[in-house]
This record gives structure tokens, sequence and C-alpha cells, in this order.
């Protein structure tokens, strides 16, 4: 518990020091939706058509950058291996670093996809869907960039995204149809999603330990 | 009973050893690959030539001999990798790992030929070479995994833990394929719903359906010889300046 609760404030220390781990993720999110206007069209009934895929789609983008080198940091400068010899549960690790990245990169886009209702003239009515799709798509999400960047630790990082984009296939889907679809069918995607939490976060984290220890072998 | 058992349990022992393992393979390698040759030749000649043409696609439905057969090899290479990379991720099996490592390249050569055969079906028949479908959009995935496991696997110079992280993936990767083609299913399907059930008749005439299960028997003998094939070769690679291969290849000079 008291490893924990130091390890935590280490973690939330190096992300509130490092504010370009902060900052950058919501200005590659920012550039991307931009795009799609520039790129597309500007017609507002069209881009509100696409907006909850389209935000999706950039909410992906930009937690796979940053999710990927999670363990990166930790990894080059050795402090991983100390927790590693020194027997520290990497359950906890592995579970806290997840949860303060996911509060420092994935909450500010969150909150950022908000101000898709002026942008992209998402359609405000649904605004809750897509909040609450996010909020569980997200930690999904992290899970599995978790895992293809601890598979991927000291190797280039487009091998990270193309083992991280398959597995967050199904959130793309039921997240964006969550967003899409009208109010009476939200739950029973915000149901689906729950479930491939919670039962993503006991099998992935393993796997996560599991892809650490392969580098200690 | 028990005999059984332990019998089982030396098999598994033995399947673990590189030398057992070629020795026997190269008796095998012979009469497998005839066999499934001369299946494949009898279930495509049964299916192009004597097999009934289809009351509503003529004669274009007869890719079907190439097309399913690849598909349903293309599934099942994927669940047998998952399953490797379970025994070796508990039992820590050399074999596993390297049966993961030779079997990549050939599901994603199957999952592949799969796709192209199923667009060259569909043109004729559909009116165009691609869908964006439940059964073709999981495929493209299927693809997308087989691809990781071999960059994965490629990432690395030490073998070892290439098998490791590329088992890891492996598991993953089996546990979220149901989960993703469900998710997929969402958007209603135009593929034609499967023709071959297990438990219920099938709607496929039996003249179609022989020369289909010949052809799916032969692709399965033939991603079994070109697995032996593909492990003889990893196994070469890997234990090349060890005693006993060296001592096989005199031998066999």
């Amino acid at each position: 518990m008291i490893f924990l609760k130091s390890f935590f404030s280490r973690e939330v220390l190096i992300y509130s020091k490092k504010t370009s781990n902060v900052i950058s993720p919501v200005i590659f999110f920012l550039i991307c939706i931009s795009f799609f206007p520039l790129a597309i069209s500007n017609d507002p009934n069209e881009l509100s058509k696409l907006a909850p895929g389209l935000i999706w789609i950039c909410i992906l983008l930009a937690g796979m950058l940053s999710i990927q080198t999670i363990f990166k940091e930790d990894y080059d400068d050795g402090s991983l291996d100390l927790f590693y010899v020194r027997g520290f549960s990497m359950l906890q690790v592995v579970l806290v670093k997840i949860f303060v990245n996911w509060i420092f990169t994935a909450l500010p886009l969150i909150l950022l996809s908000c101000s898709m209702v002026f942008l992209l003239y998402f359609p405000i009515d649904k605004l809750f869907n897509l909040i609450g799709s996010l909020f569980l798509g997200t930690l999904i999400i992290s899970f599995f960039g978790a895992l293809a960047g601890a598979l991927s630790l000291g190797k280039n990082s487009i091998l990270a995204s193309a083992i991280m984009l398959p597995l967050s296939l199904p959130v793309l889907i039921l997240g964006s149809s969550a967003s899409t679809y009208s109010n009476e069918n939200i739950t029973f995607f915000i149901l689906l999603l729950s479930a491939l939490l919670f039962f993503s976060v006991p099998i992935i984290s393993l796997a996560c330990i599991g892809a650490i220890r392969l580098h200690y072998e | 009973m028990n005999k059984l058992l332990s019998s089982i349990k030396l098999f598994y022992h033995k399947l673990g050893s590189f030398p057992w393992f070629y020795n026997i393979s190269s008796k095998f390698l012979p009469v497998s690959s005839a066999l499934a040759f001369m299946i494949l030749c009898i279930g495509i000649v049964w299916g192009i030539f004597y097999s009934p043409s289809d009351a509503t696609q003529g004669e274009v439905y007869r890719i079907i001999y190439m097309h399913v057969p690849a598909a349903s090899v293309a599934q099942s290479i994927y669940f047998a990798l998952a399953i490797a990379g379970f025994v070796y991720v508990v039992w820590k099996m050399k074999m596993a790992g390297l049966f993961i490592k030779a079997m990549a390249p050939i599901g994603a050569s199957f999952t592949l030929l799969a796709l192209i055969s199923g667009a060259i079906w569909g043109q004729p028949t559909w009116g165009t070479w691609w869908v964006w479908d439940a059964r073709l959009t999981s495929t493209l995935v299927l693809l997308l995994f087989y691809l990781a496991i071999i960059g994965l696997y490629s990432s690395f110079d030490n073998k070892k833990s290439a098998d490791q992280a590329v088992s890891i993936l492996a598991m993953v990767g089996a546990i979220n394929l149901p989960i993703i083609k469900k998710s997929v299913d969402w958007w209603n399907t135009l593929h034609q719903p499967s023709s071959i059930k297990v438990f219920e008749e099938s709607t496929i005439s039996p003249e179609m359906l022989y020369p289909l299960l010949i052809c799916i028997l032969a692709f399965y003998l033939l991603v079994f010889v070109f697995g032996l094939m593909a492990m003889r070769a990893e196994i070469a690679k890997r234990e090349m300046h060890k005693d006993w291969f060296r001592k096989i290849i005199i031998k066999n000079d």
C-alpha cells in the first residue's frame, strides 16, 4: 500500500514536470481534427454526420502516440530494471502507470472533445453518449497500448502501432456506434464497452507483466 | 487409462525434442506431401470438371473450392498459434515457439489467398471487388494480426524473447478475435451465410459438398506439409552448430 502511494505520487510528479507529455497529444488531436474539414468538406451536415468517427479515430491515434512510450523512459534509464529486481509488485507498477498516463493524456482529450460541438458540428444531444463512451474506450485503449509498448520495448515505435491498432478495433466500432446511435441504443453499447473493460483489465495487465519480464530473461 | 495418459505424456516430451522431431518428420514428409498432392488433385478436378454448375451463379461459384478451404485453414492456423502460445508461456516448450515462428507466414499467406480469391469471386457475383462486410473485415483483421506477429518476431535478435513475445501476442489476439468478429457483425452482412454446418443439414447440394470437403481436407494436409517443411527449416537454422544436426548432414552426404 505504501509502495502504491509513493509510486503513484512519483508518476504524477513525472507527468507534472514533463508538461510536453501532456500537451503534445492535445496539439496532435487538434491538428488531426482540423485536417478533416480541410480534406473532406466544410459542409456542416456532412461533418456532423462524420464527427463521431473522426473524433474516435483522432483520439485513438493521439492515445496511441502517448501510451506506447509508457514504459520506455523507465526502461531506458534503468528504473524498470530496479523495480523488477527489487521484487516490487509488477502488477501495481503496470496498473499505476497506465492509470496515471490515462489521467494526464486521455482526460484532457475527452474534455477537449466537448468543443467538437462547435468545430465539427457534433450534435449536442449526443454529447453525453460521446463522453461516456470515450471514458470507457480510452481506458481500454490505454491497456492495449501499454501491452503493445511493453512488447516492443527498445524497438521502433511503428511496430507498437501495428500491434495496438488491430487490438483496439472493437473499441473503435463500439465507441463510434455508441456516439452515433440515438439514445435508446446507447446503454447496449455502453454495457458492451464496460464488459470489454472489465474483461481486458486483468488479462491485458497480466500479459503486460509477461511482456516486461521477457526483456529481463 | 493411466497407461494412455503416460504415453501421451511421453509423446509430449518427445515432441519437445528437436532431433526426434527432425528425424520423424523426415519420414512423414514424403508420404504426406504425396497424399496432399493426390487429394488436392482429386478435389480440384472433381470440383471443376464433374460437379454441377450453380443455379444462380453459374460456373463462377467454382472458386469456392479454393476460397472456402483457404479461409477455413487461415482461421484454424491462428487458433493453433494461440494454443502454441499458451503452451510456450506455461511450459516453456521450445517447439511451441518454433511452431509459431514457422506457421505465422503460412497462415498469413492463406489469409491473403482467401481475401484475393474472395475478391475475384465477389467481382462477378456482387459486382464489386471489396465490401466492408463483417466477414471480409474480420479476415482482414486476421491478416493484420498475422503480420503483427511476423513483424514482432523479426524485431528481436534473441530467439527466446522473440518466442515469448510472439506467444503473448498470439494469445491476446486469439482472445480478441471473437470480440472483433462479434463487434464487426453489427453491420448487416452481405456475405452469404456459411453453407456447411456441423450440427444442421447443409444448404449446399451433396454433389458440390463432397469435392468441397475433399478440398478442405487437402488444404489441411497441405498446411501440415508446409508446416513440417517450415519447422524443419527453422530447426536447421537454430541448431546449425549442434552435434546431432551435423551428424545428420554428414550421414546424408
